[in-house]
């Protein structure tokens, strides 16, 4: 059986309400971000319910006539909604947003937000593990010998974003020289072009080893020492690559 | 005409109009089926204040014309008499309503349990908002025909007039003693009570149109909702 994890109070709501109407014949609507876990939750709360996408509409309509229960996903991409019939009907409904707020509060009865990620702190740190867990499945990683603390998370496109990230983050950090140099290489090789390049991408080397240098040894001094360069050369370099 | 035979009293009993007589002090002496319902809406120090106001000077029976309203109980008139130093009986009118028969449409009604809706419905509203919820239910109450979508939606939107209260207090019963006749058969009403301190009165129109939909008397107040549902079997 599929699972969905949560530890959000909002969803858990989502879902006792959804497990309240199972038997009842009332039409709800899921709304919110993609990638925000609403196609899940609602395959993981009816599992053997038909569904069909909003995307093709001579498809719903014809689910319409011969379902009693009918998954709608996308429903954000159906057009005439107002002539639908969900009369005793079991619809669930999802939605990445609603254009007419009007329409939809006519035709469901109930009508749930699915919050952001960033909402649901306690289900981040849940889904960060899972992904890490998969990343290092695929990536053939040793889980334990990951530093999860240094993984950038970008939430801006939910799970989608997330999931990109660590992936990303988990390639990074176990990175050999040579992969550094293949990959900008092949970087070079897609973008070497006009005059001039060699001071244009100096920053790919410069700018990083400079803002880990001042991490790691505070001073400008000792960093200037470390590198070997003199210091105002260093604090000419800080000033052009913006570093702060 | 001699009508010292004819005995009244299940006249009185059964009539629709609620008639209570009260002692001096403001005990109840007697009171007929339809003042049994009223009480449960007004209290007995109320009614006996009024019969007092509005008594006649001398001993005898006045009728005044003024309008009063218990809840979903509206009446335009009340006697008040007596023909002694104790006692001081009470009559209040029904206000005419007008109503237009309506037709049902049986086959969009399902068996439904109440409380599962309600539920569903204060989960519902508990994933947008974070106030003080109390319930108070009659799980006992029968699994009832209705439209289930449009009672959804009513109950959604009665909730969400109270979102900006702190504490909001439902209450479901079963109103003893009171019936409506849908269809030519009597049906018990359970009544839903939605309470705070304060509400929203935007959806007021859409309420009550969901309502009527329903067969459902919605009774909107300053700090209340009140539906009184059918229980149509």
């Amino acid at each position: 059986m599929e699972s969905f994890l949560t530890s959000s109070d909002k969803v858990q709501y989502i879902i006792k309400s959804f497990n309240l109407t199972k038997t009842l014949f009332v039409s709800s609507i899921l709304i919110g971000e993609a990638y925000t876990g609403k196609k899940a939750l609602v395959h993981y709360l009816f599992p053997n319910t038909p569904h069909v996408s909003g995307e093709d509409q001579k498809k719903v309509e014809v689910a319409l006539e011969t379902y009693d229960e009918l998954i709608i996903t996308n429903f954000e991409k159906l057009s005439n909604i107002e002539h639908l019939n969900f009369n005793n009907k079991r619809i669930i409904a999802t939605a990445d947003y609603i254009a007419n707020a009007d329409l939809i509060d006519n035709l469901f009865a109930f009508i749930y937000t699915m919050p952001k990620l960033i909402e649901r702190p306690n289900d981040l740190n849940v889904l960060k593990d899972l992904f890490i867990k998969k990343a290092c499945k695929t990536l053939m990683l040793t889980y334990e010998n990951i530093d999860k603390e240094s993984i950038y998370v970008d939430l801006s496109q939910n799970t989608k974003s997330m999931k990109r990230s660590i992936y990303f983050s988990l390639v990074q950090q176990t990175m050999k020289e040579k992969e550094i140099e293949n990959t900008l290489y092949q970087y070079f090789d897609k973008h070497l072009d006009g005059n001039n390049e060699y001071r244009k991408y100096l920053h790919l080397y410069e700018r990083p080893l400079i803002r880990v240098g001042l991490k790691k040894f505070g001073s400008q001094l000792k960093l200037s020492q470390i590198l070997g360069i003199n210091r105002n050369t260093l604090r000419k370099k800080i000033h052009e690559h913006h570093i702060n | 005409m001699n009508t010292t035979s004819i005995n009244f009293e299940s006249l009185v009993e059964w009539d629709n109009s609620p008639v209570i007589l009260f002692s001096h002090k403001g005990k109840i002496l007697y009171l007929n089926q339809a003042a049994e319902i009223l009480f449960g809406y007004v209290s007995q120090k109320e009614l006996f204040d009024i019969a007092v106001s509005y008594a006649p000077k001398y001993f005898g029976y006045k009728t005044n014309s003024l309008t009063l309203s218990y809840d979903a109980f509206v009446f335009h008139a009340i006697t008040v008499g007596y023909e002694n130093e104790e006692e001081i009986s009470l009559r209040l009118y029904h206000m005419p309503r007008a109503t237009s028969p309506r037709t049902i449409e049986t086959d969009r009604l399902i068996d439904t349990d109440i409380n599962l809706l309600l539920e569903a419905n204060i989960a519902l509203f508990k994933t947008k908002n974070n106030n003080t919820l109390t319930l108070l239910a009659d799980h006992d109450l029968p699994s009832f025909k209705i439209d289930q979508n449009n009672f959804s939606k009513l109950l959604r939107k009665s909730l969400n007039a109270f979102k900006a209260s702190d504490s909001i207090h439902i209450s479901l019963k079963l109103l003893i003693g009171e019936h409506l006749f849908i269809n030519h058969k009597k049906e018990a009403i359970a009544q839903l009570t939605i309470h705070a301190n304060g509400r929203y009165t935007d959806s007021d129109i859409e309420i009550k149109a969901l309502s009527e939909k329903s067969q459902i008397k919605c009774i909107l107040k300053e700090y209340s909702i009140g539906l009184e549902i059918p229980l149509i079997q």
